[in-house]
């Protein structure tokens, strides 16, 4: 696994490039990190520290170099209840289990489960995971002082319009600075980070969770753990899909869910949330250069430095600059082209992303809405799969045969139409089946053709079945019941 | 069926790997695969962007982007590629060689090497890559590269050819090189070709025996000359190959870690450098 070649591309392709993304992506993750800790209910210590070990370890552990993984809003949105009912401990402990069962998913080849996430479901993922982001900064706009808008709105006027004078100084930052140093010099009273709970000022420590070992705990924690776990696989499996799309190079999927079980277990024990890899921060990596994983690394161990050093400092920042930044984050995520799409589409593609972001947004469960957008997604493609069977049939010269050709594909969801097809009051001696041009698929499908050939029987008139191709007749041998013993006289043909 | 993978790059080395490969190619009387890849430049590094800002589309722009400023590029390498695979061709064809088998691929160097080496009965580059700059003496680290990862036996081209005449052995006793000695035996490649085994060494009886044991093997069917000298062995070996007109360094590969050369130096990277021959490296 570990060789010059590997160190020399996975770390070392461009340092320079790679060191000054990471600072960026460092700078970009403070304001994110608190702002989900604010969202979880927990104080920004736990959302930093976090960030900063799960980004750290994932860059020497994860499958997809380049990939920015903190802790992160789905993750965040999740656990509020866990936090409210039982306290911070319980989220550290859900946290180290959470990361027990990527392991296992990792070790099981769940990333291949990926393949039935259609591009509309993955849409919609994004799209209400950027609407959660939004909802997630109307407290903050609610029931506020006329002087927060104005200051949301200053901050979200620097970030757009400070890149078009320069691109070399990171713009949220240049925001976060101006805006802090005019609250904190004209005196304005506004919320700012330190009212929202304690700060670090150490470095993170190992702890164990203050959680009693209990089939309880367990219970209490094993279904926060099993979604928090699912919701951060997936999100990190369209992160790896992006950057990999973006850098035109390959990852390693196995190896990052389990490099994602790894990150949070060891962060859950250092007084952090969970988390998982981040499209928004991703795509900053690699818009400022970054492609390896030093700028993963970087990213983390100059997040530290920057919290350690300069928490008394951060505790200042108004809350209105960082809600401009988590805008920003939620209009980058957002994918708008979507809406656009929705003309041109076929109207089930575009069902399926709705139905998959307004789950989302009011169950505040990225894998309920995501389910649904799958489930949802197999039965469109049952419904169009099942127009792809015809049938046509001839009547012999002396009118006592008639022959069905079947064609295309038999299964659950054409065999309604399968049986329609015969006509069963017609009085003929034999009916041929001609099955080679049709596949059957399933049970449905096999037992749909044994009833048709029960019917006919009950009738008195003789079935002959031909073409059963090979595919079909490993099933029809497996399954059927009408050439095994107790089924009436013989079948022609069999 | 067995082939000869020539592989070329834009360097001024590529003339001399087709003489070669045209040499070994007669020689073992099998075909030719010349190989030229296409390394993309790469965009995501060389943007000098750091607002860090997203907007709207963030994700379909970038790509867009990337793709916009990679594609240009790509395409103008692509069209190098051509030109120098055609004029190597050529130069192949005007050598007597008739079974050619051009090969264009997109990705890393050391990795399409490795991946087409498979069917290859020896791969052949140039001593130094197109990205280098000329420095004297100097070998590119592509090569150095290729011979640690390769499987198969690395003929490396020097600047000038001439057509190789005879052998020169780099022997010391390791199994390496007495691996080299087996296959210089075998191979259809030297056929006929006197072979002059050089060891670097204190002269002293058991040298002596270990060189005299070698040139047995040879058996009598090819001219052995023998030579055992006290001195650095990249030193004495380069002058031996010096003073024989057509010479072509046979030695085996790297018998250290890459670690430990890290720290010690490798003589095998350092008597490519030195001699200006052709150097087969067995493994």
């Amino acid at each position: 696994m570990f060789s010059i070649a590997t160190l020399r591309r996975e770390w070392l392709a461009n340092p320079r490039a790679d060191i000054l993304a990471g600072i960026v992506v460092a700078l970009a993750l403070i304001p994110e990190a608190i702002g989900f800790s604010i969202i979880a209910g927990v104080d920004p210590r736990v959302g930093l520290y976090a960030s900063f070990s799960i980004a750290v370890i994932i860059s020497l552990v994860g499958g997809r170099p380049g990939m920015i993984s903190a802790a992160t809003a789905a993750i965040a949105v999740l656990v509020l209840p866990l936090i409210q009912q039982h306290g911070v401990d319980y989220l550290f402990a859900a946290t180290i289990l959470m990361g027990i069962v990527q392991v296992i998913a990792g070790f099981l080849r769940l990333n291949l489960l990926m393949q039935y996430v259609s591009r509309s479901v993955i849409t919609g993922f994004v799209n209400a995971l950027a609407i959660l982001i939004f909802i997630a900064q109307l407290p903050e706009l609610t029931g506020v002082p006329m002087l927060t808008y104005v200051l949301v709105a200053a901050g979200l006027g620097v970030i757009y319009l400070l890149p078009r004078l320069t691109k070399a100084v990171p713009s949220p930052l240049v925001a976060i600075v101006v805006l802090t140093v005019i609250v904190y010099y004209v005196g304005l009273d506004v919320r700012t980070v330190g009212d929202m709970g304690e700060l670090p000022s150490s470095l993170p420590a190992f702890l164990i969770p203050n959680v009693p070992f209990t089939l309880e705990t367990l219970q209490i924690i094993l279904p926060y753990s099993l979604t928090m776990a699912a919701v951060g696989l997936l999100e990190s499996m369209m992160t790896a899909q992006i950057v990999d799309d973006l850098t035109d190079t390959g990852s390693d999927k196995q190896r990052e869910m389990k490099g994602q079980g790894i990150a949070n277990f060891a962060t859950g024990f250092l007084g952090g949330m969970g988390g998982c890899a981040m499209i928004g921060q991703s795509v900053i990596n690699v818009k400022s250069g970054g492609s390896t994983r030093l700028s993963t690394f970087v990213a983390g161990m100059f997040l530290l430095f920057l919290i350690v050093v300069l928490g008394p400092l951060v505790a200042q920042i108004p809350m209105a600059a960082l809600v401009a930044v988590m805008i920003m984050v939620s209009i980058g995520t957002f994918s708008w082209r979507s809406i656009k799409d929705i003309r041109h589409h076929p109207w089930q593609s575009s069902v399926v992303m709705i139905v998959t972001v307004v789950i989302v947004v009011w169950t505040h469960d990225l894998a309920q809405g995501v389910l649904a957008g799958v489930i949802l997604s197999g039965l469109f493609f049952a419904s169009k799969v099942k127009r792809l069977f015809t049938v046509d049939s001839s009547l012999s010269a002396d009118g006592n045969t008639r022959t069905y050709k079947v064609g295309g594909q038999v299964f659950f969801a054409s065999s309604d139409a399968f049986v329609a097809a015969f006509d069963f009051k017609e009085v003929l001696d034999t009916v041929i089946i001609d099955v080679s041009a049709a596949h059957f698929w399933d049970i449905s499908a096999v037992g749909t053709l044994d009833k048709a050939i029960l019917k006919f029987r009950r009738d008195g008139t003789k079935v002959e079945i031909i073409g059963l191709n090979e595919a079909s007749a490993t099933l029809v041998d497996r399954y059927a019941v009408h050439d095994k013993p107790g089924a009436e006289a013989q079948l022609g043909g069999h | 069926m067995e082939h000869v993978l020539a592989c070329i790059d834009a360097s001024v080395y590529s003339d001399s790997v087709c003489d070669l490969s045209a040499w070994a190619a007669h020689k073992l009387d099998i075909p030719i695969e010349l190989l030229h890849v296409v390394q993309r430049h790469e965009a995501v590094s060389e943007r000098h962007d750091l607002s860090g800002a997203i907007g709207l589309g963030a994700k379909s722009v970038l790509l867009e982007e990337l793709t916009k400023l990679e594609e240009a590029d790509s395409r103008l390498q692509v069209e190098r590629g051509r030109a120098l695979l055609a004029v190597a061709t050529e130069r192949l064809k005007a050598a007597g060689i008739t079974r050619i088998d051009p090969l264009h691929r997109h990705g890393g160097i050391i990795e399409t090497i490795l991946e087409r080496e498979e069917g290859a009965r020896v791969v052949i580059i140039g001593k130094r890559g197109a990205d280098h700059a000329f420095a004297a003496d100097h070998i590119g680290s592509m090569v150095e590269r290729v011979v640690r990862a390769s499987t198969k036996p690395v003929l490396i081209a020097s600047r000038h050819y001439n057509e190789p005449q005879s052998v020169v052995l780099a022997y010391d006793g390791s199994k390496h090189a007495d691996h080299a000695l087996e296959r210089l035996r075998l191979s259809a490649l030297f056929t006929g070709m006197p072979v002059h085994i050089v060891m670097a060494g204190s002269i002293d009886g058991k040298h002596r025996a270990m060189l005299d044991k070698a040139a047995a093997r040879l058996d009598g069917s090819v001219a052995v000359t023998t030579t055992l000298q006290q001195g650095k062995p990249e030193k004495l070996i380069s002058d031996v190959v010096a003073a024989t007109p057509g010479a072509l360094l046979v030695m085996g590969a790297y018998g250290h870690s890459p670690f430990r050369t890290l720290i010690v130096g490798s003589t095998t990277t350092a008597m490519i450098r030195t001699v200006h021959a052709p150097v087969l490296l067995v493994r």
